[in-house]
């Protein structure tokens, strides 16, 4: 059964001869006897970014913004097929953080339209399917592309939050400047 | 949310290397209590990385996370490709496979819970668990009747060869040494054996290379294998890190073939089986241009009165001179750019393009362009002594041997922890060639009803066996289906049932596993193994580096290790000499039995008694590195062997290499006994990156599930639409002309999904090659006697008419995206 820490003795642990960017990282440990398991439905929600008018996405054109930070590479696109987590009157609209979750080279222009995938990244020729959720269709990652999930308001494309954590990370952690909620 | 924790500062750390494939990454892993971690700055973490990382190695991703439990204790423990290696994946680079690792320890809080755990014996039907005293005393005694009513051929034992060294010894010290069984084969393979005949009787080691080697190269020949897909880290950090062009000579376009392509090399996408037409083409075509290396092949091959004093009747037999190579390639129509264009559906100037790169036109006085030769299962699992012998050919005539950037090896599929206790009985073997013992196809003899026991470890025998659904029936028709069994948990009376099945004709099987498999299934006795993580072991890589396997974890209830199991039972049956302390007394005993091998680590012994250590002590000290054997002992100081024949010093009597008798008539009659008739296809089978083997941890790790929930059936977008196939459908691939173990004709089949692409040509379809319960070994012959002097199954070249069954389930959530994208 898992062991769920409360905050009180996970402080008390933490003072243990811990740094204090645990304390401020670590919020929610929780101890589980079970290994570490991201779900792909575990979303986390941060802050609602503006990405594109709805009108303005052309089917195969990637538009890149950033996300969950500022300074991460992100992009989305029009796939013109439904894709898991698409959006759109079409379903088909999807984002993706940029960054390789192999050892974490940006696949910056990697988005091949033929096939909806994205790479083979340059460092290791990983590729991740656009249609499946960010799946490693071959390759050496060990994680699904963290996928941005969207919504539409009005004609707005909206990035309102993340699945699976971006390479480096060891949580999903969004940007608190910009309102997100840190995981 | 979950989160990946960061191992403190004072974490446990422990070195390995990766449990999966030949290339062998180097991983540390951590160990700490629950509840506590590490912190975000490289001096508060064990890992020394500052968090959160910008790129590179040392990033734990989920996959990399477990709780074990540690002397009882329950552990965080992250399992880290390591950072800081120099040697095998630089960097802390990492496969997806390896990637995985912490994935495959037992947690029952995850899908490893159904491991097994305690012994069990097969009463009513059910099996139940019973202790190991109990567990021993059957087998040993069983095994006893078997020899002494029926002879030790009777007495089968089937295992991995890569376990370790020390299970690899103690297992064929008891199955050869002390029993004389010749009935014992690896996983891979019906027989004992040779695996690259060809290259042995031209004098060639199988791995005789290092990965510098690809760095250094000029020109890569990789054939009949895909090493992005299973020799991952070698491919990116050496193989194209190197820059040298590639040719890729393989059926399928695979991700190397395009990647061959893309950077100046070339793909020839050879008609399955006829790769021997196509390098002997090679050959010829490059000795009349004396493109060859002249001066080389002079003065380190030997000449016909050389090779005719030679103590092995297979380099009398099949070995060849020069002057006799040159004969043989041009008696044959098919070594000619025409014939072999023809038989091989590659054009004669591709052939030409190909004789260039390898070895083309040089400027007056430039170097000769050095070539590496790589090959694998393509040809192993093909053609196996003439594909291999022509390799060898090629390798001598081009000088890749030997030298920085010149070699020819095997890429290989598993690691090599294999080293014997040696003395196979092969003088008792009952399946000969020529009037010369071969070791005995175990699974011929089993089919043929004459093996009463088995112990199968580590392996499903059954899938892994061609023809696999005709063992099957044979074994439940000696096992389960026999009158005898038994009905209480007196051990007494099981020795007694099981006594009495055996001679009424029938058989005891014992399965050593850490998993239940297809072939657990037919077991009468189960007994718990513990794996990687929790024994210590040593073994080597593809490129001969034999490093230690700490154990960081306890294996899951009363698992133990395999090489104990057996000497338990060995001592039990009587048998002297299977009394050791631990780990490193038997790989102290099995030092003595490399020396003089390719995995020669005798000094290793030697070394470590100098310093006042034991082998395992001075094996960890060398961490992720290790040490590449053999091991020389220089002045004191023990030294590794970066590549073999760096003395140009070849196997055999004369001390040279010879080419090697690879007849293109001789290989035509198997192919046309083999080849598709009426409507059926070829049925070849592969690897995928996520998936390891027979799945026993892949199936058990949530993204390799979710990447392949069922094996698919590659086909040709011609032949899809021919049969009104789409990607999604389920398939049957059925061979109703199955040439079975004995040469009789059976029907055999499997099911899978199909997926349509170009990745495979028109005729030509392929599967996963160990699926549980989609095997694609079931539509492959089981005939050794189709390579008589070499048994070995001819896996890659199945056949079978294909029907749509209708849509698979999965259609819409199976990706069926091209994997050749370059």
């Amino acid at each position: 059964m898992a062991k769920r820490f409360s905050r009180r003795q996970f402080l008390k642990f933490s003072a243990v001869g811990l740094g204090s960017t645990m304390l401020v990282q670590c919020a929610d440990y929780d101890p589980s006897v079970g290994p570490t398991e991201l779900k792909p439905g575990d979303v986390v929600p941060c802050a609602r970014t503006w990405v594109s008018q709805l009108q303005d996405l052309v089917v195969g054109q990637p538009v890149d913004f950033g996300y969950p930070l500022p300074t991460l590479p992100a992009f989305a696109v029009k796939l013109g097929e439904p894709a898991a987590g698409g959006i759109g009157p079409d379903g088909d609209v999807v984002a993706f953080s940029y960054l390789c979750t192999h050892m974490g080279c940006p696949i910056l222009g990697g988005y091949n339209h033929e096939h909806k995938i994205l790479g083979p990244c340059r460092c290791h020729f990983t590729t991740f399917s656009m249609r499946h959720r960010g799946q490693v269709v071959l390759g050496q990652a060990t994680a699904d592309l963290p996928q941005i999930t969207l919504e539409v308001e009005g004609d707005d494309v909206l990035a309102t939050g993340i699945t699976g954590v971006i390479f480096g990370e060891l949580s999903q952690r969004c940007s608190p400047a910009a309102g997100g909620t840190s995981a | 949310m979950s989160r990946v924790p960061l191992p403190p500062v004072d974490a446990v750390v422990k070195n390995t290397a990766c449990e999966y494939c030949s290339v062998g990454c180097g991983y540390k892993t951590y160990t700490w209590p629950l509840g506590r971690e590490g912190g975000l700055a490289a001096e508060e973490n064990a890992i020394g990385r500052d968090f959160p990382l910008g790129g590179g190695g040392g990033w734990p991703s989920a996959l990399m996370h477990n709780v074990v439990r540690v002397d009882g204790e329950l552990r965080n423990v992250l399992v880290l490709p390591d950072p800081d290696a120099t040697v095998v994946n630089p960097g802390g680079d990492h496969s997806v496979r390896g990637g995985g690792l912490a994935s495959r320890l037992y947690n029952p809080d995850s899908p490893t819970r159904d491991r097994l755990t305690q012994p069990q014996v097969r009463i009513n039907g059910e099996l139940v668990a019973i202790g190991w005293d109990a567990a021993i005393d059957i087998v040993a005694e069983v095994s006893a009747h078997v020899i002494a009513t029926r002879g030790p051929l009777a007495w089968g034992m089937k295992r991995p060869s890569y376990g370790g060294h020390e299970n690899a010894y103690v297992q064929t010290k008891l199955a050869w040494k002390a029993i004389g069984s010749p009935n014992h084969a690896a996983h891979h393979a019906p027989a004992a054996g040779d695996d690259a005949p060809g290259l042995t009787d031209a004098g060639i080691d199988a791995f005789s290379a290092c990965y510098a080697d690809d760095k250094a190269a000029d020109v890569l020949l990789i054939v009949g294998t895909e090493p992005y897909e299973n020799k991952t880290v070698r491919f990116v950090d050496w193989m194209a890190a190197g820059g040298a062009t590639m040719i890729h000579i393989d059926p399928r376009t695979t991700f190397t073939s395009n990647f061959a392509k893309k950077n100046g090399g070339m793909h020839l996408p050879v008609q399955i089986g006829t790769d021997v037409a196509l390098l002997g083409a090679i050959a010829r075509y490059i000795i009349e241009q004396g493109w060859h290396d002249a001066d080389f092949v002079r003065d380190y091959t030997a000449d016909p009165s050389q090779i005719a004093l030679e103590g092995s009747w297979r380099k009398r037999r099949f070995g060849l001179s020069y002057s006799q190579l040159v004969t043989e390639l041009t008696s044959e129509v098919a070594f000619s750019l025409d014939g072999a264009s023809q038989v091989t559906g590659i054009p004669v100037a591709d052939i030409i393009r190909c004789a260039e790169l390898l070895s083309g036109p040089l400027e007056p006085n430039a170097p000769r362009k050095k070539v590496c030769i790589y090959f694998e299962k393509g040809i192993m699992w093909s053609h196996n002594h003439e594909g291999t012998g022509a390799l060898a050919n090629l390798a001598l005539l081009l000088g890749s041997v030997g030298r920085p950037g010149r070699a020819i090896s095997r890429l290989g599929g598993h690691q090599r922890g294999g080293q014997t206790a040696g003395g196979y009985p092969l003088s008792a073997s009952p399946h000969s060639f020529e009037g010369h013992n071969v070791p005995m196809d175990q699974d011929r003899w089993t089919v043929a009803g004459n093996t009463h026991f088995m112990w199968v470890i580590g392996t499903n025998w059954i899938g892994c066996s061609s023809g696999s659904g005709v063992l099957r029936d044979k074994l439940v028709s000696m096992t389960q289906a026999s009158p005898h069994q038994p009905t209480s948990t007196n051990t007494a009376a099981i020795i007694a049932t099981l006594k009495a099945r055996v001679d009424a004709g029938g058989m005891v099987m014992v399965n050593q596993e850490l998993y239940a498999n297809e072939t657990t299934a037919l077991c009468d006795l189960v007994l718990p193994a513990s794996g990687w993580g929790e024994r210590t072991f040593a073994r080597h890589n593809a490129e001969r580096r034999l490093r230690l396997y700490e154990r960081f974890c306890d294996p899951p209830g009363e698992a133990r290790e395999d090489w104990v199991i057996v000497a338990d039972v060995a001592r039990r049956m009587g048998f002297e000499g299977f009394d050791w302390p631990d780990g490193n007394a038997v790989l102290e005993e099995a030092a003595e039995a490399s020396r003089g091998k390719r995995l020669d680590f005798s000094t290793l012994v030697i070394g470590a008694q100098v310093k006042g250590l034991t082998s395992y002590e001075l094996l960890r000290s060398y961490g992720t590195t290790g040490i590449q054997t053999p091991v020389d002992l220089l002045d004191g100081q023990l030294v590794s062997t970066e590549r073999l024949h760096a003395d140009l010093k070849f196997k055999g009597d004369s001390g040279k290499a010879n080419f090697v008798k690879t007849s293109w008539t001789v290989v035509e009659q198997r192919y046309n006994a083999l080849a598709p008739r009426g409507d059926q296809l070829w049925v070849t089978n592969m690897r995928v990156n996520h998936l390891w083997n027979n799945l026993s941890d892949s199936l058990r790790r949530p993204d390799a599930v979710a990447r392949w929930p069922a094996n698919c059936l590659q086909l040709n977008p011609e032949d899809a639409q021919r049969l009104g196939i789409a990607s999604g459908d389920q398939l049957r691939i059925e061979n109703s002309s199955l040439i079975d173990h004995l040469g009789n004709t059976r029907t055999g089949s499997f099911e899978a999904v199909a997926y349509v692409t170009d990745e495979v040509p028109p005729g030509l379809t392929c599967a996963y090659f160990l699926y549980p319960g989609s095997m694609p070994n079931s539509v492959v012959p089981a005939d050794t006697t189709l390579q008589a002097n070499n048994l070995r199954y001819n896996c890659k070249l199945g056949r079978g008419s294909i029907t749509r069954l209708g849509r698979s389930p999965l259609a819409d959530t199976m990706p069926f995206i091209p994997r050749n994208i370059v």
